[in-house]
């Protein structure tokens, strides 16, 4: 038995019992204060939009703007001490809830309290379930001004199974896919190109390891289907797809490994996808592939200690090959960066870069948020310490900028931390600790909360705008009207995803870069396709992407708010250009003179020299086919020649 | 004295009665104690530890125990001891020995420090299950050593064979499926880890250096049922020979968390003292978390995680590591209330759940007031 008293307004009169018990029977409410007098409503939820398990009852209201607002719903009232409330806000009706909001410990204590932006003519379904308790409370509805969001969810549920931490695409359309993973079953929602997807069930045999730390995709075999690699406590096993996609094939290793961050990553470049995997009590593991798929086991090298949580594989120094950053907790949480020397070996340069934090951190964000064309670092902390931001001074070396970064504010812990653009504004954000730091461009953040918490990152309904998976639900970007597109890399060359590519793009705001990368933040897989805000611009003057091999593609064409396709040494247009390696530069490295040649003889050509970023710094013609480079400043460039053979480019590295 | 083999160190001992063990869970076919010595003429161990040659590549060759060695009878010299609180490890029954070269003895250090042990001296524990399926016979799976040479720790393991007649060195790490009938009639099937070097180190360390857990003195400072009677612990190793004499008499001692009869909270601080403390304290594998759970701590509630906010929840409505009466908020009860490998706490050393843990500290939380603020 209960009642709804309406404690504002004289508007009701006596309320029916009951009502309020389920969906269908929702209790209209307005801006005023309400009395539950307990929570017995036999509909509970099963959408539930705050995190957590559902709950047994609710009570259910309907609340329809006559105007826009923010609306706060609260429980956090005097009359509420010590209570135990949690609740959850749907658009879409009874047949058709998706999430837009809820809160279940917002308000002081455990009391609930949650604000959000309503549509006149909306009709919103508010629940509050009996998660904690069935005691009684009070609640209140307040309409004010709305307020500038920065950036927006909506949920709706995905029958997700087991670990739900994977969002990559599976079958080679380009579009995201959800992976969920059990002992012995991979669960594929296949996004479709009209939207929606279907569920696909592939049994496997019984895993050896489970994804219980982190999982890594990438296609390790070239067969044009990803395969998962499952980070376990005890050991990594790789689920290894059929040439159809419909079935998996187990490899498990022996060697005990306590996985951590996992990643596919071509460690050697020699074209085959490798796979890298964080021990949290030993030395760090990898798997070096054949070239035909088949991985053998390897250990040291890559951090002799144990302590090894969150590894990114990002090019920081620009030199065209991937380096290692480890974050590093526990036993031993010195910070490490292997630099790759590019003949195989690799080098700890972290204490002389000022990157061998001794704070506890899982997991690191690489991005370029200044958009100067180098990767920054943000290393979050996940236990009682503080945040490092590092600025990469594009010369192989970093400075601190923590200080006035709104990162020196900001306490959150947490032990996943990761980068994209959600507001498509061209200038990347950090998610992680419930909160989203908006990126300024300028190496200082704005801090959002938002509703979903870190989880696997992709396009769900391919908008455009960076959706998150938190287990079996899906937070879709509500977006907004900036611009944005998305580059898909298929190597040929290189390995077939791309993975390790340095994809950049250049509009009126900037030169943005991304990196394809298998394995970032600490536990989630996200999407392999490389997605750049644009702002409001509306043409791109360039996208380039570095690949593995040193295979340049550059398109001229492409259009905002479009995904583009770049086939690693393919023309893709009469304005598009590839690099073939038949341009060579000698000596490489060089401190004067380039010598430049091709198949026909260059002579006098035009050439121009531009930052890895995009930025020109040298334009002028070969002298006999010889470049004078002496003024330029050490780092990593590319040139361009036009030659009748029309527009040839390549890198070479100024010492 | 039967047996002795060309022990490069012996154990001479100028006092008292030869000790055996005399578990509850022995087998009725377990054999006698062996014959006491007179007093003065000083039998002499027959273990065999060299200590420039071990680990050894069998079990056998220690010759820690007499008779067929699947009796678990303690070879003269290698003392049974077992903490008041145990470790749990899905389950699985253990006898610990301790064994020290003649000449040696362990010094008290502080209540909740480990023993000042010396060079030469090795921790034994078997790890077994009764009422194995589907024979309903015991299986010994692993016997763990831990020996002292050079002033540090090393490990080694040896992994037993099916006919249970040999072990045989392995730090690499392996799992066996194990089926039994439990204690409580429930039949219980597990994967078992057998650790590696990097697992046992990952628990048996302090700042990096290998360390024993339980040979504490607040852990010891119990009566043990000899095969002679029963004695304190303390004061049979003194006997022994293998503790100074001198070590205070009023040391601040754990319970056992099974003992119903004792305080609910010295349960509980018991239990993750055993348990936990080892990865929860400075120099262990999590000291970077806030809870400090050696039970020389634990007096202070904020050190068992009471109304402390954790750094990172799993779920954000875990609001404190002990939620005062809420279980539902706490994430202690949370992770030891999970299989997930990711999740449950500890992370070594079990995958199922230790059920009786459960709810021990499920009643713990729940008569805490008042809620946290």
């Amino acid at each position: 038995m209960k009642r709804l008293l309406l404690a504002t307004t004289t508007v009701l009169g006596t309320l029916a019992a009951m009502a309020q018990n389920s969906c269908a029977t929702a209790y209209t409410v307005t801006a005023g204060t309400y009395t539950i007098t307990l929570v017995d409503g036999t509909e509970p939820p099963t959408l539930v939009c705050t995190g957590g398990p559902t709950a047994a009852h609710a009570e259910w209201y309907r609340y329809t703007p006559a105007a826009d607002h923010s609306l706060t719903i609260t429980t956090d009232l005097p009359a509420n001490v010590g209570r135990d409330t949690r609740f959850h806000v749907y658009t879409g009706g009874c047949a058709a809830l998706a999430c837009v909001g809820g809160d279940d410990d917002g308000g002081s204590g455990y009391l609930s309290t949650a604000s959000l932006n309503v549509t006149q003519g909306v009709t919103y379904l508010i629940a509050f379930d009996d998660r904690w308790e069935d005691d009684g409370f009070q609640f209140r509805l307040i309409e004010e001004e709305p307020v500038e969001e920065l950036v927006g969810f909506h949920s709706e549920p995905i029958s997700t199974s087991g670990y739900s931490i994977c969002v990559v695409d599976m079958n080679g359309d380009h579009l995201d896919d959800v992976v969920s993973v059990g002992a012995n079953n991979i669960r594929i929602h296949h996004q479709q190109a009209g939207g929606g997807f279907v569920q696909t069930d592939i049994s496997t045999t019984t895993a050896d390891n489970t994804p219980s730390w982190s999982l890594a995709a990438g296609d390790i075999d070239g067969n044009g289907f990803n395969d998962l690699m499952y980070g376990g406590g005890g050991g990594v096993t790789f689920m290894m797809a059929d040439a159809t996609g419909t079935a998996f094939t187990e490899v498990s290793f022996p060697e005990y490994v306590f996985c951590q961050r996992t990643n596919m990553v071509d460690i050697n470049n020699d074209g085959a996808l490798d796979a890298f995997s964080c021990h949290d009590v030993d030395a760090n593991v990898f798997y070096l592939n054949d070239g035909n798929g088949a991985l053998t086991f390897n250990q040291g090298g890559f951090g002799p200690t144990c302590g090894n949580y969150g590894s990114v594989w990002v090019d920081y120094d620009n030199d065209g090959d991937v380096d290692l950053f480890v974050a590093k907790c526990g036993c031993d949480p010195e910070d490490i960066l292997y630099r790759n020397n590019g003949d195989g070996t690799f080098t700890d340069v972290a204490p002389s870069l000022g990157l061998n934090d001794t704070h506890q951190s899982w997991s690191s964000a690489w991005g370029d948020y200044d958009n100067d064309g180098d990767m920054d670092v943000v290393i979050g902390s996940s236990s009682s310490g503080y945040h490092k931001v590092m600025r990469n001074n594009g010369d192989g070396t970093f400075t601190d900028v923590n200080t006035g970064s709104g990162f020196d504010l900001f306490t959150g812990q947490s032990i996943e931390w990761n980068t994209r653009d959600f507001n498509n504004d061209g200038y990347l954000d950090v998610i992680g600790a419930g909160a989203l730091m908006m990126g300024n461009g300028d190496m200082t953040f704005t801090m959002t909360t938002i509703q979903p918490s870190n989880g696997p990152i992709g396009d769900l309904n391919n908008d455009g705008f960076l959706d998150i998976l938190n287990g079996s639900t899906v937070h879709y970007n509500n977006g907004n009207e900036n611009h944005w597109v998305t580059v898909n890399t298929v190597g040929t060359t290189s390995n077939v995803n791309g993975i390790g590519a340095r994809v950049q793009v250049t509009s009126a705001l900037g030169t943005q870069i991304r990196e394809v990368r298998s394995g970032d933040g600490f536990e989630f897989m996200s999407s392999l396709n490389s997605h750049f805000g644009l702002g409001a611009d509306t043409e791109i003057d360039e996208i380039v992407v570095y690949w593995p091999s040193g295979i340049v593609n550059v398109v001229h064409t492409a259009e905002v708010n479009s995904t583009v396709t770049i086939v690693e040494g393919v023309f893709e247009g009469i304005a598009d250009e590839v690099y073939s390696p038949a341009l060579a530069v000698f000596p490489n490295p060089v401190q004067q003179v380039l010598n430049v040649s091709a198949e026909k003889a260059l002579g006098n050509a035009p050439v121009t020299v531009h930052e890895v970023s995009g930025k020109l710094v040298l334009s002028g013609t070969l002298q006999n086919g010889r470049l004078d480079v002496s003024g330029l400043v050490p780092g990593v460039y590319v040139l361009q020649v036009i030659s009748e053979d029309g527009n040839l480019r390549t890198r070479f590295t100024k010492q | 004295m039967r047996n002795v083999r060309s022990a490069q160190v012996t154990k001479v001992l100028g006092a008292v009665l030869i000790i055996v063990a005399a578990f509850g869970a022995c087998r009725k076919d377990d054999p006698e104690s062996p014959t006491p010595e007179p007093p003065g003429t000083g039998p002499t161990s027959p273990v065999v530890f060299d200590i420039n040659a071990v680990p050894y590549a069998q079990l056998s060759t220690y010759n820690f125990f007499q008779g067929p060695m699947a009796d678990q009878q303690p070879s003269y010299g290698v003392l049974p001891f077992e903490p008041i609180s145990t470790l749990f490890t899905d389950y699985a029954k253990k006898k610990r020995f301790v064994w020290m070269p003649s000449g040696v003895k362990a010094q008290y250090a502080a209540d909740g420090a480990l023993l000042d042990f010396a060079d030469g001296t090795v921790l034994i524990k078997n790890f077994y299950y009764d009422n194995v399926q589907p024979g309903g016979d015991r299986r010994i799976i692993e016997t763990r050593l831990m020996f002292r040479r050079n002033g540090a720790w090393e490990f080694a393991d040896y992994v037993w064979n099916a006919e249970q007649t040999e072990a045989t060195f392995d730090l690499v790490g392996s799992n066996t499926a194990v089926e039994w009938v439990d204690d409580n009639s429930v039949a219980r099937s597990i994967d078992y880890r057998i650790p590696s070097h990097a697992e046992c180190a990952t628990c048996h360390k302090s700042y990096s250096q290998p360390v024993p857990i339980g040979t504490k003195p607040q852990n010891l400072n119990g009566d043990f049922a000899y095969e002679d009677g029963s004695m304190n612990q303390l004061a049979k190793w003194e006997l022994m020979g293998y503790l100074e004499s001198g070590f205070p008499s009023g040391i601040n001692t754990v319970v056992d968390y099974h003992d119903v009869t004792q305080d609910l909270e010295m349960r509980v601080r018991s239990y993750v003292d055993i348990n936990c403390a080892h990865c929860h304290a400075d120099g262990g594998h999590c000291d970077y978390r806030p809870m400090r759970f050696a039970f020389g701590a634990t007096i202070d509630p904020v050190n068992l995680g009471v109304c402390v906010e954790p750094d990172d929840p799993i779920d954000p409505s875990q609001t404190h590591i002990v939620s005062r009466g809420n279980t539902a908020r706490s994430m202690m009860y949370y992770r030891i209330n999970s299989n997930d490998e990711a999740v449950r706490m500890p992370l070594f050393g079990r995958t199922i759940i230790h059920e009786e843990a459960v709810d021990m500290i499920g009643e713990w939380i729940d008569g805490l007031s008042p809620p946290c603020p």
